[in-house]
């Protein structure tokens, strides 16, 4: 059984993305019916609320939209797609004058009531307008209470299963999903689709984003062969808390600022290592700190729990706790003294730079269906400044809700769904149930993640190699096949979390062996991405992205192809520059 | 520190879990391993990955920024991700076991998961939205961060609507209609903040029916908000607010 629903516009995700989306397609035309599915509650699941940096925009005079660029560009190491990265600096100008005049954000002020602007890594100017060290909440409550007070309808609890293409195979017929609550079965009709599920490397076995977010957008894209760019550019932030095992709060973000403040990282024996990597100690950027904390853990000089320790107390615990307050608090809850003592922490997966191919009007190669948000890739290029990525989703959602109902203003008919694809879909949905009537044994898909999570971040994590990626792939391809014997009694689909968890496995499967292969075709070190045996960063004016395709061979098997495409130098090359003195 | 007599006695905790529908449930026991590093959340979890698959619970941040994992632990309202194992015992007498249910005042959807619905339709009711007076073409007004309204607005405005405050509340227990206290407090940042154009509107809101007035000022939203809000006091400000507003027939 499966219910029908149809909508005009239909928007997948309920971060900054999802709901700018909403609230600009509205705007655009008041007559549109329009859709929110979340996988969570609207605006409390996803990352948008976790921002703890800022936004960046070039506000200030002396600032400029040129020296944002040229600041996310070269952040980016010339690998990003210039049009959205142009496209992003220029329009965080009127998002952020949006957010503060229309949707009623307050960010932090400087005594003359202007706004305050904060300095934050790899970047030419203090640009980084924030509500202290919680800067996303600010902004999702607001945004959620403007879509709540609008005609917006809204479905909860629903998981996005599949993209479902025209039988013609033009463009998006709709997407279907379960009511997790009921536990059944949904087919969304939609003129137009938005897809804002952030993407969330949460298949490393530390990682800082929602536990909710498990990259089945782009595993969805994947299955419907849209090309996915970047994929090998994973970020890595240095700092995640370490509590031993499951606990829920392993892999959250320890914030920056306690290394700025002058906080030391030491290892197992006490002794300060940083400087053995690197003369800034640990001042020295999130990609050469993550290296230096993962070569002492390799070397096995680790905490009881396996990882590095933080320590704040030669600042003078009074004062850490007073300036840190957020921090300690949240640590003192858990049980640790930040301020004090010795709190473990390790490198943590923040952010997947890569994503679905579009342009920088948010359309993908299949007409109808957009992305915005963590699941784009090509604004960040293969690295994403801090500050950069909530300015990304708000300013690339708002556009996206603008040009769907441009879009479709002429489309007078939904398209016809291709049958046996969204048939196929369901089955997949359910195949863990199939396996249970098969087998009548129940798997522990768990044990499954967790051995995918210690995967990735042995084999395809900080530090990369060859052997070690291609080892990677191989344990993939054989995690894969356990999932396939992973079944789950079926006798209650409603609300049922474990079977949410085979499919949340099942996402991060598939897109794990994308950022393999992606991760072992890159021969060389840019941004994020670090080969141990390929430490150059390789010819800049011959910069190219990598595009990862998945398509069925002629036994219906899928079949990964990544290929190596030219970087389109559209506005600047590497050597030159829009500002003087950079 | 726990006591003597808080203290476990075995390395194993006694968990009692709420499990059930909106028309009934029960308390199901388990034993959940104890680890140094624990909170109420990681026990839930515990137990659905290792014991009952089944169980139903929510949460997305894991770091207290998101309010969705609030539940009634040992009969008091609290962030479960926030809460180490160890405070939520304090207090609890050795033999007793550690009980967890859904939030009160809110419908169960499914053992631990409540509708958050109500909840958020209040909040819309107390016109808990921001109504603009400037547009995206202007620029960002100046405003000072000394104003006495803005330093009454900051100090109510670092609410993650997790309805921690909402299912501690006897006053929503009471009265189906009353805004309660999270919602009260939304609309009390908004009053003071000197960008919004929707006082009047907004004061009208928070009087009638389930508004403000409702409030008996018991201070439970006060004494459980895990950001240590203080929703009371926004409550007695609309309060006046409202009065004012009244007596001059702005409302």
């Amino acid at each position: 059984m499966i219910e029908r629903h149809d909508t005009d516009i239909l928007i997948i995700g309920s971060g900054g993305a999802g709901l700018f989306a909403a609230l600009h397609a509205q705007k655009a035309n008041p007559d549109l019916k329009i859709t929110i599915a979340v996988k969570g509650l609207l605006g409390k699941c996803g990352c948008t609320r976790m921002v703890q940096g800022g936004y960046n925009v070039a506000l200030s005079p002396g600032d400029s939209v040129e020296r944002h660029f040229m600041d996310t560009i070269i952040g980016g190491k010339w690998l990003p797609n210039q049009d959205m990265a142009w496209r992003l600096c220029e329009t965080a100008v009127t998002r952020i004058r949006e957010l503060e005049n229309e949707i009623g954000c307050f960010f932090d002020r400087q005594p003359d009531g202007s706004l305050h602007h904060k300095a934050f890594a790899g970047q030419t100017f203090d640009r980084t307008v924030h509500k202290g060290d919680l800067t996303g909440i600010e902004i999702i409550s607001r945004l959620m209470e403007q879509v709540l007070a609008r005609p917006i309808e809204r479905m909860e609890e629903h998981r996005a299963l599949g993209f479902i293409p025209s039988r013609d195979g033009e463009g998006i017929a709709g997407v279907l999903m379960v009511d997790m609550r009921k536990g059944s079965f949904r087919f969304v009709r939609a003129k137009a689709v938005l897809m804002a599920t952030g993407g969330g490397p949460t298949m490393y076995r530390y990682h800082t984003p929602s536990g909710d977010k498990t990259m089945d957008g782009l595993a969805m894209a994947l299955r419907i062969g849209l090309p996915l760019r970047d994929m090998e550019m994973v970020q890595f932030h240095p700092t995640g808390l370490l509590a031993g095992e499951d606990t829920r709060m392993t892999g959250t973000v320890l914030e920056e600022g306690l290394r700025g403040a002058g906080g030391y990282l030491l290892d197992g024996n006490g002794r300060r290592f940083m400087f053995d990597y690197d003369e800034h100690g640990e001042r020295a950027t999130r990609d050469v700190v993550s290296r230096g904390i993962f070569s002492e853990m390799r070397k096995g000089n680790t905490t009881p729990n396996g990882g590095v320790y933080i320590s704040m107390a030669h600042l003078g615990p009074a004062s850490v706790a007073e300036k840190f307050s957020g921090m300690v608090k949240r640590c003192g809850d858990c049980g640790f003294d930040l301020a004090g003592g010795l709190v473990e922490i390790v490198p943590t997966a923040h952010y997947l730079m890569g994503g679905v191919e579009c342009d920088s009007d948010t359309r993908t190669e299949l007409a109808g269906l957009y992305v915005a948000g963590e699941d784009a890739g090509g604004a960040h290029g293969s690295n994403r400044l801090g500050g950069n990525g909530v300015a990304n989703s708000t300013v690339f959602g708002g556009i996206a809700g603008e040009v769907m109902a441009m879009d479709i203003d002429s489309q007078k008919t939904f398209r016809d769904p291709d049958g046996e694809l969204l048939q196929a879909e369901i089955d997949r949905a359910l195949q863990p149930f199939t396996i249970h009537k098969r087998t009548k044994i129940s798997g522990n898909i768990h044990a499954i993640r967790d051995q995918l999570e210690k995967t990735m971040w042995d084999q395809v994590g900080i530090m990369r190699n060859a052997e070690g990626l291609q080892k990677g792939l191989d344990q993939i391809s054989e995690i894969n096949g356990r999932m396939m014997d992973c079944g789950l009694e079926d006798d209650e689909k409603v609300f049922n979390l474990t079977w949410h968890d085979w499919l949340n496995t099942q996402s991060l499967v598939e897109i794990s062996g994308v950022i393999a292969n992606a991760a072992l075709s890159r021969e060389n070190s840019r941004g994020a991405h670090f080969r141990e045996d390929f430490q150059d960063e390789g010819n800049l004016e011959q910069s190219y992205f990598t595009r990862s395709r998945q398509s069925l061979d002629k036994d219906g098997r899928p079949r990964l192809k990544v290929e190596q495409k030219n970087v389109d130098f559209s506005i600047i090359k590497p050597g030159e520059s829009l500002v003087e003195e950079m | 520190m726990l006591s003597e007599a808080e203290k476990p006695t075995a390395e194993f905790l006694d968990v009692a879990i709420w499990r059930g529908n909106a028309k009934r449930g029960v308390f199901h026991s388990y034993k959940v391993p104890q680890l140094e590093n624990q909170t109420i959340l990681d026990v839930v979890s515990y137990v659905q990955r290792h014991i009952e698959p089944k169980l139903t619970y929510r949460f997305a941040c894991r770091v207290g920024m998101c309010g969705s994992c609030a539940m009634m632990v040992n009969g008091r309202p609290m962030w479960t991700c926030r809460t180490h194992v160890d405070r939520a015992m304090r207090g609890i007498m050795r033999g007793n076991p550690l009980t967890i249910e859904p939030l009160r005042n809110l419908p169960v959807i499914k053992d631990l998961a409540c509708d958050m619905s109500g909840f958020f339709e209040k909040w819309t009711r107390a016109e808990g939205r921001f109504h603009p007076t400037r547009t995206r073409s202007e620029a960002i007004e100046a405003i000072s961060p000394d104003s006495d309204a803005r330093k009454a607005a900051n100090e109510a405005i670092e609410c993650i609507n997790c309805a921690v405050c909402y299912a501690a509340c006897d006053a929503v227990t009471g009265n189906k209609h009353y805004l309660g206290p999270a919602a009260l407090n939304r609309a009390w940042t908004l009053i003071n903040d000197q960008r919004d154009g929707g006082r009047n509107l907004r004061l009208s809101a928070v009087s009638g029916k389930g508004g403000c007035h409702n409030c008996h000022s018991q201070q439970s939203c006060s004494n459980y908000c895990p950001n240590e809000l203080n929703p009371t006091m926004s409550i007695t400000g609309l309060k006046r607010e409202t009065t004012k507003a009244a007596l001059k027939r702005e409302i």
